[in-house]
């Protein structure tokens, strides 16, 4: 097996990966993401978001006093069709 | 297996055996209180998948529910974390995205492409090859099969209408919650996992602790927090939760550190080992594991682990499938255990779905609060207190969390004793 | 490497701009692309987009991905099948894996309405010879073993109908522009547009100047706004359109599914996830803004339409569900041609929930148009003229979401 250094290992995406990404121009994060994968996988992030900012700060990419993470999107913990299916029809007003 | 090849040493009174079933037909001997992820790591079992694009061997990585690396098949049901389950008589796992139809392309694809692979440009010509590839990749990729069957229950609706959600139960969040509760609120206070943050040897968790159940997402518009229950071999329950306040203590997780094989089955988050084995009353062998990372926060868990911490840049890369050495700059280390301790990153995605910013601060994005603790005051005042707000270590997010409460009590003091009315 | 394409830049935010263009293109979606890409190999106009944000940061980013020939008008359905002939070869025109997979589209109605216009729907595709079939219930459960058919009427499945990933789409259209000569700017937006006595002037946000003979506002959900600012008052108006994906399983669905009586739609991505959206009920008023939030609500539906017609999701997950931006034109027809009272400002908008699949086409013809003078058929009906002429007619009544 070759070596690879992971930053995502949902998505496969390696270092290597990530620099050929942004020598085509990309360095936000949004878009880092979606060019590569990065976080599109199970862990949505929670495990690869703090890895690809760490990388794009040393690289002198983002400004660290201004980077934001990518949108967090339900759900952030797993939750079933089956479950969600039974919030209908009791639509509980607040 | 012999005892001596196991990976846990087991001192203490003796737990309870329990029969796991592993991949059809072997039987794994576990003790009360191990999740599957431990109980197969006693037994040196740590490939349990195949990645998605080179179907490199995969194994449990964070050990503490966010990774998603260990995911399994439970009892007929795909994409299970293995590393938050508790083994059960007779529970049935099996290994996800190994075995695929046909000849297995994995030595292949992972050799051809040493470079990495650039799924956007790969055998894109001529129209014949990129049809042939195409159907190739849609069946190396995707983790679990569908269910073997519909639930046997349908899943239940609750609501719940406290005077404070407070979300998680490691120190920081239990420690808000003894305040909150002694002050008289009705609080609904819920952790993902089956004891919280909780060692077997701890007794019961706290009563009022609802477990099992994950909030998985904040809807402000809807001025709505919403959590499934998820108790093994009962009913899952959908909680539609419409909270006054809400306290989060959601932690910190254990990022990778991209070093040369970092994903081989055997590396591990070095907090999340040792909350398993705290957990299930368990040690290792000082010569099976090795730390990596730097700092007094590495060396803290390395001596936890009861082994070594080595600087990630002394480290040429890691050996062996599964794990059996680390090659150094400067000679070898053998081990079958790889414990990666990298600075804590803040769990701020609920915080953010309600409405909070955050700031990149030494490794990960803190959830921004005033000095009370709070951090969003519309539609529900959202109080964030102990890891999540920048790593503290477990002692000070315990102080944390008690702090935030009393701030909360302070700000909002209860209305003379809860109103009954407010509760479900 | 065998067959390895070679990755192109796509255009960026340090993308050097001139200071006048033939013709300037606002919004860096996959219709504004698409007229690029076309633009650029058919004439040696000098084209510029702009895009405000990143390039697949709107409905082109966010959409489902799905293509059909499928519709119940008789444009659409020529329009669709053109789109569809030109997706086969574009993965090599464009040089970037689109994962376009041609599983179909199955359609199950299950209500006597939802069967007279799949039965009315089929003669026509036939008549034009799209290849649909109509299918017992039982026929459609040796396509998709898992669903409940039990009181499906009767079902519609055109096998040439399929999916793609919409980004590489995205990418494509515009790596290709950029090696002809295309300028793309990202993370600028057009804040203001002035009239000049030769062309238009586009105030940008990053402070800089562009002057074209014509602009297309290609805006999509946003072309309102911009709009407005101008005084032109079109009818369209934002929709916020949610969507979901699950767990990635191992592939088990191969056609895109529609439920016609929820609204339901569902198909499988390369990558094993189920994408599925659903209309949802009790909109209330159009709305005036973008809104891009989520919400438990469209969870809800979409939970119970799923595990009804298909039980055994009842125990999958959820992976992410986000929103996007419908641009809901009021007759169900595009806009896209010279905006009244301002005849060098183009429009190509109000694609409501099926301007991904048409792109193809429409890029196409508007660069011919734009290059040519030629007038495409569909064109006639496109026009922005027609509301306030009073002309506008509801022909298509199979839109989703
Ligand atoms: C959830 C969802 C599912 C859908 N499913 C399907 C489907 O299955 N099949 C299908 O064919 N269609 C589908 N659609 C519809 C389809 O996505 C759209 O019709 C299509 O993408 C519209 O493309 P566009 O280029 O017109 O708009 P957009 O992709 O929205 O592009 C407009 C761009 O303009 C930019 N912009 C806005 N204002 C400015 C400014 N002032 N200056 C510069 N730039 C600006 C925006 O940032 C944006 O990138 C779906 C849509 C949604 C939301
Ligand atoms: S989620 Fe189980 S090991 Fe990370």
């Amino acid at each position: 097996m070759p070596r690879r250094s992971f930053v995502c290992r949902c998505e496969d995406v390696t270092l290597l990966e990530l620099d050929h990404a942004i020598e085509l121009g990309l360095s936000e994060v949004e878009e880092l993401k979606r060019y590569t994968g990065l976080g599109t996988g199970p862990c949505q992030g929670k495990e690869c978001m703090s890895v690809l900012v760490s990388h794009l700060v040393r690289r002198g990419l983002v400004d660290p006093t201004t980077v934001q993470p990518f949108t967090a999107r339900p759900p952030t913990e797993p939750v079933t069709l089956g479950a969600l299916a039974a919030g209908l029809p009791a639509e509980p007003e607040s | 297996m012999d005892a001596d090849e196991r990976l846990l040493l087991r001192p203490g009174p003796e737990r309870p055996a329990v029969s796991v079933r592993w991949d059809r037909d072997r039987l794994v001997t576990a003790r009360r209180g191990d999740t599957v992820s431990l109980a197969l790591l006693d037994q040196g079992i740590l490939e349990t998948s195949r990645s998605a694009k080179y179907r490199r061997p995969r194994g449990p990585y964070c050990l503490q529910g966010d990774c998603g690396t260990c995911l399994v098949r439970i009892d007929g049901l795909p994409n299970r974390r293995a590393c938050l389950t508790a083994v059960r008589e007779g529970i049935r796992v099996e290994p996800q995205n190994r075995l695929i139809s046909g000849p297995d392309p994995t030595v292949l694809i992972d050799t051809m492409m040493r470079s990495g692979m650039d799924h956007h440009h790969f055998m894109v010509r001529p129209r014949v090859v990129n049809q042939i590839m195409q159907g190739v990749a849609r069946n190396l990729t995707g983790f679990g099969t569908l269910p073997d069957r519909e639930p046997e229950h349908p899943a239940r609706h609750e609501i719940h209408r406290p005077d404070v959600l407070v979300v998680g139960a490691g120190p920081a969040g239990r420690a808000a919650w003894s305040v909150l509760s002694a002050a008289g609120l009705d609080v609904l206070w819920l952790d993902r996992r089956d004891r919280g943050g909780l060692g077997t040897e701890a007794g019961p968790p706290p009563e009022a602790l609802l477990p099992h159940t994950g909030v998985f997402g904040v809807y402000p518009q809807e001025q709505l927090w919403a959590a499934m229950s998820d108790v093994p071999e009962q009913a899952e329950v959908l909680r539609s939760i419409f909270p006054r306040q809400v306290l989060l203590a959601t932690g910190a997780r254990d990022p990778i550190i991209p070093l040369p094989n970092n994903d081989r089955p055997g590396v591990v988050a070095a907090r999340g080992l040792l909350r398993q084995l705290e957990r299930s009353g368990a040690r290792l062998r000082a010569d099976d594991v090795v730390v990596i990372g730097e700092g007094e926060h590495a060396a803290s868990l390395a001596e936890d682990l009861g082994t070594e911490a080595v600087a990630p840049e002394r480290v040429d890369r890691i050996e062996g499938n599964p794990v059996e050495a680390l090659r150094l700059r400067d000679g070898r280390r053998s081990c079958r255990l790889v414990a990666l301790a990298a600075p804590p990153a803040p769990a701020y995605e609920l915080a953010r779905q309600a409405g909070a910013s955050v700031a990149w601060e030494s490794g990960g994005f803190a959830v921004q609060r005033d000095d009370d603790g709070r951090c969003v005051r519309e539609p529900w005042p959202v109080w964030v207190a102990g890891d999540m707000t920048g790593y503290l270590g477990e002692r000070r997010a315990a102080m944390d969390g008690e702090r935030v409460a009393r701030a909360l009590l302070r700000n909002h003091p209860p209305a003379s004793p809860s109103s009954p009315s407010s509760r479900p | 490497m065998m067959g390895k394409g070679r990755a192109q830049a796509m255009g960026s935010r340090r993308a050097e701009l001139p200071s006048r263009v033939d013709i300037a293109i606002i919004g860096g979606g996959i219709m504004g692309l698409s007229t690029a890409y076309h633009l650029s190999r058919i004439s040696s106009l000098k084209v510029a987009v702009l895009e405000r944000s990143y390039l697949v940061s709107g409905a082109s980013g966010r959409n489902g991905g799905g293509l059909r020939m499928q519709w119940g008008d008789e444009g659409n359905v020529a329009l669709m099948m053109e789109s569809i002939e030109m997706c086969r070869g574009l993965a090599q025109e464009l040089g970037i894996n689109l994962w376009f997979r041609q599983g179909g589209y199955l359609f199950l109605a299950r209500t006597e309405a939802g069967e007279s216009r799949l039965t009315r729907n089929a003669e026509l595709h036939h008549r034009l010879g799209a290849p649909t079939r109509l299918l017992s219930g039982a026929e459609a459960l040796e396509i998709v073993p898992q669903l409940d058919v039990s009181d499906v009427r009767l079902a519609a499945f055109n096998p040439e109908d399929g999916v793609v990933f919409p980004w590489p789409f995205v990418w494509g259209y515009a790596g290709q522009a950029v090696s002809r000569g295309v300028t793309v700017r990202t993370h600028t937006a057009v804040d203001r547009i002035e009239g000049l006595a030769d062309g238009l002037r586009l105030h940008l946000s990053t402070g800089e100047r562009l002057d074209a003979d014509r602009v297309l506002n290609a805006t999509g959900a946003w072309s309102i706004e911009l709009n407005r600012s101008l005084g032109i008052e079109l009818p369209n108006h934002p929709h916020r359109h949610e969507i979901m994906s699950s767990e990635p399983l191992k592939p088990f669905l191969d056609p895109l599914v529609v439920d016609l009586a929820t609204g339901l739609y569902f198909s499988q991505s390369t990558r094993g996830e189920i994408v599925a959206g659903i209309t949802m009920p009790d909109e209330g008023p159009p709305a005036t803004e973008v809104d891009l939030a989520s919400s438990r609500r469209f969870l809800a539906h979409l939970g119970r339409a799923l595990t009804t017609i298909m039980p055994l999701t009842a125990q999958l997950r959820v992976l992410r569900q986000w929103s996007g931006p419908y641009d809901v034109s009021p007759d169900g027809d595009a806009i896209v041609g010279p905006s009244p009272g301002l005849p060098r400002l183009y429009q190509v908008c109000g694609f409501t929930g099926h301007g991904f699949m048409m792109a193809p086409a429409v890029g196409k013809l508007l660069a011919r148009l734009l290059a040519k003078g030629e007038r495409h058929p569909m064109l006639e009906r496109w026009d922005p003229a027609r509301f306030s002429r009073g002309g506008s007619t509801r022909r298509e009544d199979m839109i989703i979401g």
